[in-house]
């Protein structure tokens, strides 16, 4: 097993110094969709296009989950609209061994990160607490308790490392999460074990309706970085290209034993918190309308058209393309899920007590005679 | 130091019991604390997925000792210190068992598991069955528990029925040091998340009998001493109280059967039935609080599949429904061998009720009172 | 037919349920709308028909499934709906709290209470519940006892705790006093101190047949009357030639209602008690009770043992009726389908043991009954009618009864009255 030094922080980084974030969130494509090279280098032409076709689909995916709900045909559907940057750059940017630690709100994420969609749509269709299997695509199960999943990354991270192999986790939390006390353990653990870990902050400015401002009177979310010995980045979260390569660079530097890095993204959640929240209630129309205007695909769409990226024709494909994918999500969530009460069960312990066979049967029995009178 | 009373009734070795083995000496004497070290060894030996960690485990050996030399020999990438968070521990004991690791963690005292609350119901709990199986998490949360050690503020708790009442999380106790070699073996060894609740108390008892895996089963309750006209129903701390009192119960004549629990979730309910059937009285001891206790659900559980034997209600001898108390009053709230008897004594013998309830319904227990 | 739409026991809850086309008969593929019997708006409860629709094989009435407002229509009258698709939405009740922050809400996911059919606790430990467990009047609730275990042990006894005094605590029933109360029912003798059992005896090798069921039910039953019960038994041979002449004239006259004998035995029995009434009495602690009925029981042999039906009122029935239900009472008992209640309740019992080839039998009383009537085989045996030795066909008449209840002029008398029947079945004609 590698060496892992569970001792004070390495002298290469002079405490507090260069852990700081910068004055201004990063950026590489400013919302009128120009190149800000001050930036730093942009990524390659192809993933710059992939990004783009990735949230193309995830915000169609986004609407047509939104409407699910409408339908009666998911329970409840927390949208990432407008977060689409974070969604699919901070996803583009893990490697195949790397794992995603997402929240509630993060399923276009886990659907870009090829998680099946319907699968990742279980939870809130209420037809199982998780769909899909973690190991799979390397996706941890989304639930509903904030931050406590960092925990679970920060340790999946240091196992990894403990038996040498290269993986990194990234955690996505919010800025509300960011208050819970298992974000701060986790950031802790993660700077003293020098864990393998990438915190993405998506600081969306609201936790359901209460503000950033009630949330921390840190000047940025990434600022907290610097108390537990880690780098704080502060980026413009609704630029795909500085998700992507500040997310990038956060997993190459974890991936070489350098340790975790706390990154904030500054973007904003369009919807309500879910459909069934009244924003209007504590938001603005002004201020959404302004964010609107920072929309993160149509910045991308027009510096590509721009560098002769994209034409009419490769955006209709792409737009038949996200609407074939919604229409296969639509189709097959319109089939009944099939729950079978004695699954209830069988997952409970590696193998089920004497105690839930019995109870088991007698449900089952239960619902054989409720099914003889339905029958008669 | 306590010794456990030599006697036919309990699972122990004596060169006398064994009189082929003379030639061998009988084993040494182990205290609990001993047992588990060696435990805990022997899992870091056989299987080098196992790590164990908490605060103070490693150089210190645990503030019990339980610990103690395992950093040492296995090196602190397998036995380390954490930051003092105990969500922390769990979280990340449950990442890395996602990864493929065997966490036994240690909490430093029951009280001071609240912390980590949330993580072990939220998630230690519930991570297999929210995955439907794909995610096992084979965590072992050591915690020691219960009073009697003069400890002051907050050192005391017995939190089993938090824990129990949670689906998805064995719950273990051991009584005797023995029984806890074993049933830490196989805690470490179970695909389960287990809290594994250590009765400080019996840190120092010791036992002269082999550290084997072999005997009763993770799920097993085991009867140590045999007896035909009541069933003391005990674990942890208690099983010594209850042993105590079924000697000075057999001077009034009733043949107590002592039942160690050892596994309080999922609970051995074939060994309890048989044994109440068979005896037609029962008592169970512990220290947690009486109201909504562990008492509570196995009175419940028998009364229904022992109601057409029972001679007398189900009794239990617990501590009071208060918060832990001080050092210094602790010896009137713990139960006793003699407050045991006094509930023996209520088990309607010779034809007699007990009498504890006959007041009217605004004051059950007023008839008894002057 | 069965349910094109989501089966009660998936939660799929929706904000708006459409119902689809059910498959109305088997492997039905579509139908067409002939008239909708709602509109858009209107109310609509379970089951109620919103449509009638004609298939390959009929016209059918279709009820929706669930209460609400109509919300649309989804095919005009003469259009084709294949199955599974819809057919009608309605909006939810408005109790329901739609959609919630986290979930899909209360609709939908109940159903009323008595939806389900309980099993009705029949004899299924009933005979628990009323009287015989609650106190009397002024107290409420069953009576205190020291144990569930004593509570049961006079539940089996046919014990009423109610009648007997607690000398516990608080009045609380005790066990010695329930061992009192059975013993005081017993015949009265001093009290007897319960003897140690003698060591048992090597066991005896041979085939061993465990005494259980419906066989240990009517062992103890015997057991118990012959330990209770000071019976004496009275019996008397009689000339039964001119009523097997009359059976044999009756028959012929209408064979498809046959008469048997012990019907006939049974229909003398019963006149009899109209005189002797004390023979279908019983004792219920100091008291003798004298019914105005007569549930009569007959002892039949079936497989599984002596089995002991029951006719409620046989007082009420004719001779050919008795006959018949007592053929047809023999048939199902040694099929097994007597319920409990046939075989329990009767207040005397009959007997032909003739069948067995005997003449006479000091039966067993039926406890708590205090009477049974028996005869054997009819047998051509001498016998001397108007001085002269003669063939007659003769059989013996028993009567085994309680002496508590009545002494030998009443016993006497009842079982020469039924002699009297059986020599002379004109002696019965005064009675009917």
């Amino acid at each position: 097993m590698t060496a892992v030094d569970h001792g004070p922080t390495p002298a290469s980084q002079p405490a507090g110094t260069s852990l700081l974030p910068a004055p201004t969130a990063r950026q590489l494509i400013d919302p009128a969709g120009r190149l800000v090279p001050a930036g730093g280098p942009l990524p390659e032409a192809d993933v710059l296009r992939e990004l783009y076709r990735r949230m193309v689909i995830g915000r169609r995916f986004d609407a047509q989950a939104t409407a699910l709900t409408k339908q009666g045909r998911l329970a409840v559907y927390p949208s990432s609209h407008g977060q689409d940057a974070c969604q699919v750059g901070a996803v583009l940017a893990l490697r195949e061994q790397d794992w995603l630690f997402p929240t509630y709100r993060d399923t276009v994420a886990v659907v870009t990160r090829a998680v099946d969609p319907v699968e990742t749509l279980s939870l809130l269709r209420g037809e199982w607490h998780c769909g899909y299997d973690p190991y799979q695509h390397r996706v941890a199960p989304q639930c509903t308790p904030l931050a406590t999943h960092a925990l679970h990354a920060v340790g999946l991270a240091h196992a990894a490392r403990l038996r040498g192999e290269d993986t990194v986790a990234l955690v996505l939390v919010g800025d509300g999460g960011t208050s819970e006390g298992d974000t701060h353990e986790a950031l802790n653990f993660a700077a003293v074990w020098q864990a393998p870990v990438v915190f993405l902050v998506q600081n969306n400015g609201y936790a359901i309706s209460v503000p950033l401002a009630k949330q921390t009177a840190a000047p940025t979310l990434a600022h907290k970085g610097v108390g537990y010995g880690m780098p704080g980045v502060l980026i413009d979260g609704n630029d795909a290209a500085a998700v992507y390569a500040s997310v990038g660079e956060a997993v190459a530097r974890a991936g070489r034993g350098g340790g975790p890095t706390l990154i904030e993204a500054l973007t904003y959640r369009i919807e309500a918190h879910t459909n069934a929240d009244d924003a209007t209630r504590y938001r603005a129309a002004d201020e959404v309308a302004a964010w609107q205007a920072r929309d993160p695909l149509t910045r991308l769409e027009t510096y590509l058209r721009g560098a002769g990226l994209l034409d009419d024709a490769a955006a209709a494909d792409l737009q038949q393309e996200a609407e074939r994918f919604a229409a296969s999500v639509r189709e097959r969530m319109n089939a009944d899920a099939a729950s079978d009460p004695a699954e209830m069960f069988a997952h409970v312990y590696a193998a089920p007590t004497a105690q839930l066979i019995e109870q088991r049967d007698d449900l089952l029995a239960d619902l054989r005679g409720l099914g003889d009178d339905d029958d008669a | 130091m306590t010794c456990w009373p030599i006697s036919g009734g309990l699972a122990m070795t004596t060169t006398l019991d064994h009189p082929a083995t003379a030639a061998r000496s009988a084993p040494a004497p182990v205290t609990m604390a001993a047992a588990l070290n060696a435990a805990l060894a022997d899992a870091l030996a056989e299987d080098e997925r196992v790590l164990v960690f908490g605060e103070d485990v490693g150089a210190l050996g645990g503030v019990f000792r339980i610990t103690d030399g395992l950093a040492a020999r296995f090196g602190d990438q397998r036995v380390f210190d954490t930051p003092l968070a105990e969500a922390g521990i769990v979280g990340t004991a449950i990442g890395m068992a996602m990864n493929g690791m065997r966490p036994v963690v240690e909490m430093q005292f029951d009280a001071f598991a609240y912390p980590a609350f949330e993580q072990i119901t939220s998630h230690l709990a519930k991570l297999r069955n929210r995955t439907r199986g794909r995610v096992e998490l084979p965590i072992v949360v050591r915690i020691p528990y219960g009073g009697g050690i003069g400890g002051v503020e907050h050192h005391c708790d017995s939190s089993e029925v938090y824990y129990t009442h949670t689906a998805g999380l064995r719950v273990l106790t051991p009584a005797r040091p023995a029984d806890a070699y074993r049933l830490l073996r196989q805690a470490i060894a179970s695909p389960d998340p287990v809290i594994f609740l250590e009765p400080k108390r019996r840190y120092w008892s010791k036992d002269r009998a082999e550290l084997t895996t072999s005997g009763p089963g993770i799920d097993q309750a085991e009867i140590i001493k045999p007896g035909r006209d009541v069933t003391i129903i005990a674990y942890g701390g208690t099983v010594q109280t209850a042993m105590e009192a079924a000697q000075a119960a057999a001077e009034t004549g009733w043949d107590a059967e002592v039942i160690d629990l050892r596994s309080l979730s999922p609970v051995d309910d074939a060994t309890l039935v048989r044994s109440v059937r068979r005896t037609g009285r029962a008592v169970v001891v512990h220290e947690a609080a009486g109201f909504c206790g562990y008492g509570a659900e196995i009175a419940a559980r028998l009364t229904e599949r022992c109601f057409h034997h029972l001679q007398a209600p189900i009794l239990r001898i617990t501590g009071f429904d208060i918060p832990y108390p001080p050092p210094m009053v602790e010896r009137h709230h713990l139960p006793t061998a003699d407050r045991v008897l006094d509930a023996l004594a209520r088990l309607q013998w010779e034809d007699q009720p007990d009498e504890r309830w006959l007041g009217a319904a605004e004051d059950p227990a007023g008839a008894d009172r002057a | 037919m069965s349910a094109g739409w989501a089966r009660p026991r998936t939660l799929r809850a929706r904000i708006v349920p459409d119902f689809l086309l059910p498959d109305l008969g088997e492997g039905l593929e579509e139908a067409e709308v002939i008239a909708w019997r709602v509109q858009v708006g209107d109310q609509v409860a379970v089951d109620q028909i919103v449509v009638e629709v004609e298939t390959a094989k009929a016209a059918v009435e279709v009820p929706v499934p669930f209460a609400g407002t109509v919300s649309a229509l989804h095919a005009a009258p003469g259009a084709t709906v294949a199955v599974g698709q819809p057919l009608i939405s309605v909006d939810r009740p408005d109790e329901a709290s739609g959609n919630v922050l986290v979930g899909y809400g209360t609709a939908g996911l109940s159903s009323p209470a008595g939806s389900r059919r309980r099993q009705a606790a029949r004899g299924r430990g009933g005979s628990g519940r009323g009287g015989s467990d609650r106190g009397g009047p002024g107290r409420v609730g069953p009576v205190p006892v020291v144990s569930p275990l004593v509570r049961k042990m006079a539940r089996e006894a046919g014990l009423d705790l109610s009648t007997v005094p607690g000398t516990g605590p608080a009045g609380i029933v005790l066990r010695g006093d329930v061992d009192r109360a059975l013993r005081a029912r017993r015949a009265p003798q001093p009290d007897i101190p319960e003897d140690r059992p003698p060591a048992p005896a090597a066991p005896v090798t041979g085939t061993r047949i465990p005494l259980r069921g419906a066989r240990k039910t009517m062992a103890d039953k015997l057991t118990r009357s012959r330990r209770e019960i000071p019976e004496a038994t009275v019996w008397v041979d009689v000339d039964a030639t001119d009523l097997v002449a009359a059976r044999a004239a009756l028959n012929a006259r209408t064979p498809e209602r046959p008469v048997g004998l012990l019907a006939l035995l049974a229909r003398f029995t019963l006149l009899a008690l109209r005189r002797y009434p004390e023979l279908n009495a019983r004792l219920e602690g100091d008291e003798i009770v004298i019914p105005d009925h007569v549930h009569l029981g007959f002892a039949a042999q079936t497989e599984r043992g002596l089995v002991v039906p029951v006719i409620r009122d046989a007082h009420l029935l004719s001779t050919r009726e008795l006959s018949a239900v007592l053929a047809e009472r023999t048939a199902a008992a040694r099929a097994g389908r007597l319920t409990p209640a046939e075989l329990t309740g009767g207040t005397v019992t009959v007997n032909n043991y003739g069948v067995f080839g005997v003449d006479g039998s000091a039966a067993i009383i039926n406890h708590p009954e205090v009477a049974i009537v028996g005869f054997g085989r009819i047998i051509d045996r001498p016998w001397v009618v108007d001085g002269q030795m003669t063939a007659r066909k003769v059989t013996e008449l028993t009567l085994s009864f309680d002496h508590r209840v009545c002494d030998g002029g009443t016993a006497g008398g009842f079982l020469r009255y039924v002699a009297d029947c059986v020599e002379q079945p004109v002696t019965a004609l005064g009675d009917l």
